[in-house]
C-alpha cells in the first residue's frame, strides 16, 4: 500500500478479522502501541479466537479498503510477545474513554476515538478524537446526525488533537509508568498545570504529581488551591512532601503546613531541613491577621558601607527571586534597617559608591505583629511592590509583597 | 499516674475518633437527607393515606438496601476518586454510558419538575400562587448555583430538614395502633393490584433514588476522604439512610393514623398537611408547608447541578460553576434544560403537582434496577475497586436490590396489562 489512508480505531473495534482466503477467524479487541520510536506505531493487536484472548503479532495484518467500510485480513497468525522493556500502552484498554490532559488548550479532556494513518512503513497513531463527532461516532448515528444536518447545511463539529500535544494519565495501572512520562506536562505554565491537576482525580492528581521534578512540583503546589494543596501533601510520601516544601518560599510552605494537622505537620517539619523548617516555624507563630503571617521570610540585606560593585555581584552569585529584589534592604553595623534600595537605584549608580550614600532613607515600614489591613493603605498610599517588616527593635523580619497583599484583598 | 495513662490515651482516641468522624461526616447524610425530596414527602404521605399501614414492611429491606447501596457508592467514590458516570464510562465504553446517561437525564427531567412542583404546592398552602412563586425560585436557584457557593446554601437546607423530625413526634401524637404497626412491619403482603404496586415502586424509588447514587459517589469523590478513612464513610452512609428512612417511616405511620383513617384522599398539599393536625393544630399547614418548601429548595439546587456534572463527566464535556457559559457550554444546556422544563411544566394550568411528584419517583423506581446492576458489576471489578471490590454479602444485598425492583416492575407491568384487558 503504498496511497496514505487514514481510519478511525472504532471502525475496527470489535470487527471481524478475516484470512486471505476470506474466512473469518476472530474478532479485534484492541491495538498495542509502541510509544519509545519517533512516531507511535501499532505493533500488536489483541483479539479474540475462538473465545480466547490472543495478542497477535500485527505485522501480519492488513486493512483494506472496501466499499464503505475496512476489510481487516490476518495472513498469518502469530502471537506477539510484548517485550519487557517496551514503553507500550493498549488504546481501549488504557488511554480510550479515559481522560487525558490537552497540552496546547491546557484542560482535562476525554478520548472518544483515535485517527490511525496507514502507510507503507506500518500504522501509526496520529491523532485523538475529542469531539462530538466522534462521541457519536462511537454511538453509531454519525452518519444519521450528519445526514440530518445537512439539510440545514449544517455540520458535525469535529475536534482532534495530535498525538503529539496530549499526555495520557492512567490512573488504573499507576506504578507502571516509566519516570520519563508526563515530559510534555512539564512545558505547561505552572498555573495552568495547576489547573488541570485540580480537575483531576485525586489517583491520578498524585500520580503526575508524583512525576514532578521538585522544583516544578513546588511551582505548582504554590498554584494549588488550599484544599489541594492539603490534599497533595497529605497523600504524598512523607520525603516527597517535604523535599517539595523546602524548593517552596518559607511563607508559601508555612501556609500549607498551617492547614495540615498538628502531627502531620510535625512530622514534615521534622523531614524538611533545619534551616527551612526554622524559618517556617518562625512564620507558623504568627497570630493569622497579622502582617507576619503573610511576609515572606526569604529578603536581601547588605551592610551600609559595602559598594554598588559588591552588592550586584553578591546578587549574580545568590540569584534570588524576583520578587525578593523589589526591595534591597540596607542595615547598620548593628543589623538595624536603616534604608532600602531599588535595583534601578544600584544600576544608574557608580559601582564603587557606598549604599549608604545612594539608599532611600525615609522608609516606610511595618512591625510583624501588626494587622494585615494597616498594610493594604500603606501600599496603596506609597505605590509599594514590598514592605519590609521588622520587630520592636528595628531587626528585619521579612518583606511583604505586594501579590500577598493582593491575594488578602481577593480572598475578602 | 501509670494507671491513669491507658484511661487518659483511650479518652483522647475516643474524642479522635469523634472528631475525625465529624470530619468525614457529610456526603452520606447530606444525600440522604437531600433524598427526603418534595418527591419523598409526597410519596410517603400518599402511601400511608392510601394504604394505611400496610407498606410498612417494606421500611427494614428498604433501609438494608440503601445502606448498601449508599456505602457502595461512597466507596467506589473514595477508591477511585471519580463520579459514577465517569466510572461507566471508562468501564463500559459510550455506547452503554449514552443510555444510562439519557435515562438519568430524563429521570432528573422529573425530578427537577417534582422539585419545582414541591415549591408551588408549599407556597399555595401561604396563598402565593405558582405563577409567581415557581418563576421566582426558579431564578433563585439559578442565581444561587451561578453564584457558586451553593455548599453554604446546603447547609442551611440541611438545617430545615430538622423539622420532618416533627413527623416522629406528630406520629406519637397521631396514637396509632402500635400493635399493628408492628406487626405490619415484620409480616410482608403484597397486593396484586396496580395502584399498591405503583405505590411500592414509587416508595422504593424515591428512598433509593439513583441520582442519590451518583450525588454521593461525586461528593464523597470530591471530598477526597482517605481510604483508611472508609469505616467512616460507612458509618456517614448507615446513619444518614437510618434517619432518613426514621422519618419516612413516620410520615407514613402519621398519614396512616390520621387521613387513612378520616378516609382523606391527598389531592392537593393541604390535604398532606391535615396529618400534621394531631401536632400543630392549625399551624399544621404552616409547618408542613415550610418543610415541604425547605425539602424542595435544598434538591432544587443540588439535583439540577448534580445531574449536569453527571452527564458532562460521562461525555467528557468541561463542567462546572467557574467556568464560563463559553467555556463549558454543554453543562449550562444541560443545567437551563433541567430548570427551565421543570418550571415549565409545573406552570401547566390545573395539572396536579401531587401527580407530578408520585410520576417522578415512579420514574426513579423504574431506573433504579439497571442502575443498580451496573454498580454491582463496577463494585465487583477489581481493576476498579482493588481490594475494596465486593464482599459476598454486599453483593447478595445489593443483588437483592435490583433483583427486587426489577420483580417489582415487572409485576406491576403485567397486573397493569391484565387489568386493563
Amino acid at each position: 500500500m503504498t496511497s496514505q489512508t487514514t481510519f478511525y480505531f472504532s471502525r475496527t473495534l470489535n470487527r471481524k478479522f478475516y484470512s486471505s482466503e476470506g474466512k473469518p477467524l476472530g474478532k479485534v479487541k484492541d491495538l498495542l502501541i509502541e510509544l519509545s520510536g519517533s512516531r507511535p506505531r501499532v505493533i500488536a493487536i489483541k483479539t479474540r479466537i475462538k473465545r480466547k484472548e490472543r495478542i497477535l503479532d500485527f505485522s501480519q495484518f492488513e486493512l483494506v479498503k472496501a466499499i464503505t467500510n475496512y476489510v481487516i485480513k490476518c495472513n498469518n497468525i502469530v502471537d506477539f510477545q510484548i517485550p519487557e522493556s517496551s514503553h507500550s500502552i493498549f488504546l481501549a484498554e488504557s488511554v480510550l474513554d479515559r481522560q487525558i490532559v490537552d497540552i496546547n488548550g491546557r484542560k482535562l479532556v476525554r478520548v472518544n476515538d483515535f485517527r490511525l494513518v496507514i502507510i507503507s512503513t506500518g500504522v501509526y497513531l496520529i491523532a485523538v478524537d475529542v469531539g462530538l463527532e466522534g462521541l457519536l461516532r462511537r454511538i453509531g448515528i454519525s452518519h444519521q446526525i450528519k445526514t440530518f444536518l445537512s439539510w440545514f447545511n449544517l455540520t458535525l463539529p469535529g475536534r482532534y488533537i495530535l498525538w503529539d500535544d496530549v499526555e495520557t494519565i492512567d490512573s488504573m495501572r499507576a506504578g507502571i509508568r516509566l519516570s520519563t512520562t508526563y515530559s510534555k506536562l512539564h512545558t505547561l505554565h505552572p498555573s495552568d498545570l495547576a489547573d488541570i491537576i485540580e480537575d483531576m482525580d485525586h489517583k491520578s492528581r498524585i500520580n503526575v504529581f508524583s512525576a514532578l521534578d521538585e522544583e516544578k512540583a513546588a511551582d505548582v503546589l504554590e498554584e494549588l488551591e488550599d484544599k489541594a494543596q492539603v490534599h497533595v501533601i497529605e497523600t504524598l510520601s512523607k520525603e516527597k512532601a517535604a523535599d517539595v516544601l523546602e524548593k517552596m518560599p518559607a511563607h508559601e510552605a508555612a501556609d500549607i503546613i498551617d492547614q495540615l494537622e498538628t502531627e502531620k505537620a510535625e512530622e514534615l517539619l521534622n523531614e524538611m531541613t533545619l534551616e527551612t523548617s526554622g524559618d517556617v516555624r518562625e512564620l507558623l507563630q504568627y497570630e493569622e491577621d497579622t502582617v507576619g503571617s503573610v511576609m515572606s521570610a526569604d529578603y536581601v540585606s547588605f551592610n551600609k558601607n559595602v559598594t554598588v560593585a559588591h552588592v550586584i555581584d553578591e546578587l549574580r552569585k545568590t540569584k534570588p527571586e524576583a520578587d525578593v529584589l523589589y526591595s534591597i534592604l540596607v542595615v547598620d553595623d548593628r543589623e538595624r534597617l536603616i534604608g532600602a534600595l531599588s535595583l534601578r537605584d544600584l544600576i544608574v549608580s557608580e559601582p564603587s559608591l557606598l549604599l549608604h550614600l545612594i539608599m532611600e532613607k525615609q522608609l516606610v515600614t511595618v512591625f510583624d505583629d501588626d494587622k494585615i489591613d494597616s498594610l493594604v493603605e500603606i501600599i496603596d498610599k506609597y505605590n509599594l511592590l514590598a514592605v519590609p517588616v521588622i520587630d520592636s527593635s528595628s531587626k528585619i523580619q521579612g518583606l511583604v509583597m505586594i501579590d500577598k497583599v493582593l491575594e488578602e484583598l481577593i480572598e475578602k | 499516674m501509670i494507671k491513669m495513662k491507658p484511661i487518659l490515651k483511650g479518652r483522647k482516641n475516643i474524642f479522635k475518633k469523634l472528631m475525625i468522624f465529624l470530619a468525614v461526616l457529610g456526603p452520606g447524610i447530606i444525600t440522604l437527607s437531600a433524598g427526603n425530596d418534595a418527591g419523598g414527602i409526597t410519596t410517603y404521605s400518599v402511601c400511608g393515606a392510601n394504604f394505611g399501614y400496610s407498606m410498612l414492611w417494606i421500611a427494614i429491606p428498604l433501609t438494608l438496601g440503601l445502606v448498601v447501596i449508599q456505602e457502595i457508592s461512597n466507596r467506589m467514590g473514595v477508591v477511585t476518586g471519580k463520579g459514577l458516570s465517569g466510572v461507566i464510562r471508562e468501564r463500559f465504553g459510550v455506547k452503554i454510558t449514552f443510555y444510562i446517561m439519557l435515562g438519568i437525564f430524563l429521570g432528573n427531567m422529573c425530578n427537577v419538575t417534582s422539585e419545582f412542583a414541591g415549591i408551588a404546592a408549599s407556597l399555595e398552602l401561604f396563598g402565593i400562587s405558582k405563577y409567581i412563586s415557581t418563576p421566582f425560585f426558579a431564578v433563585l436557584v439559578f442565581v444561587l448555583a451561578l453564584l457558586g457557593n451553593y455548599k453554604t446554601v446546603e447547609k442551611v437546607f440541611l438545617v430545615g430538614c430538622l423539622c420532618f423530625l416533627t413527623y416522629i413526634i406528630a406520629g406519637f401524637l397521631a396514637k396509632p395502633d402500635w400493635k399493628e404497626v408492628g406487626h405490619n412491619l415484620v409480616v410482608p403482603h403484597l397486593k396484586l393490584e396496580s395502584s399498591y404496586l405503583v405505590t411500592l415502586i414509587a416508595v422504593l424509588g424515591t428512598t433509593i433514588a439513583p441520582w442519590m447514587q451518583f450525588y454521593h459517589q461525586s461528593s464523597a469523590a470530591e471530598k477526597g476522604t482517605k481510604l483508611e478513612l472508609l469505616n467512616y464513610g460507612r458509618l456517614d452512609a448507615s446513619l444518614g439512610s437510618l434517619i432518613a428512612n426514621m422519618v419516612a417511616f413516620f410520615i407514613v405511620i402519621t398519614c396512616a393514623a390520621t387521613l387513612f383513617h378520616s378516609r382523606t384522599q391527598i389531592v392537593e398539599a393541604k390535604d398532606a398537611a391535615m396529618a400534621l393536625k394531631p401536632l400543630a393544630g392549625k399551624y399544621c399547614f404552616y409547618l408542613f408547608a415550610f418543610g415541604l418548601l425547605n425539602a424542595s429548595l435544598l434538591a432544587a439546587c443540588v439535583l439540577p447541578l448534580s445531574a449536569a456534572f453527571t452527564v458532562c463527566e460521562g461525555f467528557g464535556w468541561e463542567s462546572g460553576v467557574g467556568k464560563t457559559a463559553s467555556e463549558a457550554p454543554q453543562f449550562y444546556i444541560v443545567y437551563s434544560i433541567l430548570i427551565i422544563f421543570g418550571c415549565a411544566v409545573v406552570l401547566i394550568p390545573r395539572i396536579s403537582l401531587i401527580g407530578l411528584m408520585i410520576f417522578s419517583q415512579i420514574i426513579n423506581g423504574l431506573l433504579l434496577p439497571f442502575i443498580t446492576f451496573f454498580t454491582i458489576i463496577l463494585a465487583n471489578d477489581r481493576r476498579i475497586m482493588g481490594k475494596y471490590a465486593n464482599t459476598p454479602v454486599f453483593n447478595v444485598l445489593a443483588w437483592c436490590v435490583g433483583l427486587g425492583a426489577s420483580l417489582l416492575s415487572l409485576t406491576w407491568i403485567v397486573i397493569l396489562a391484565i387489568e386493563s384487558v
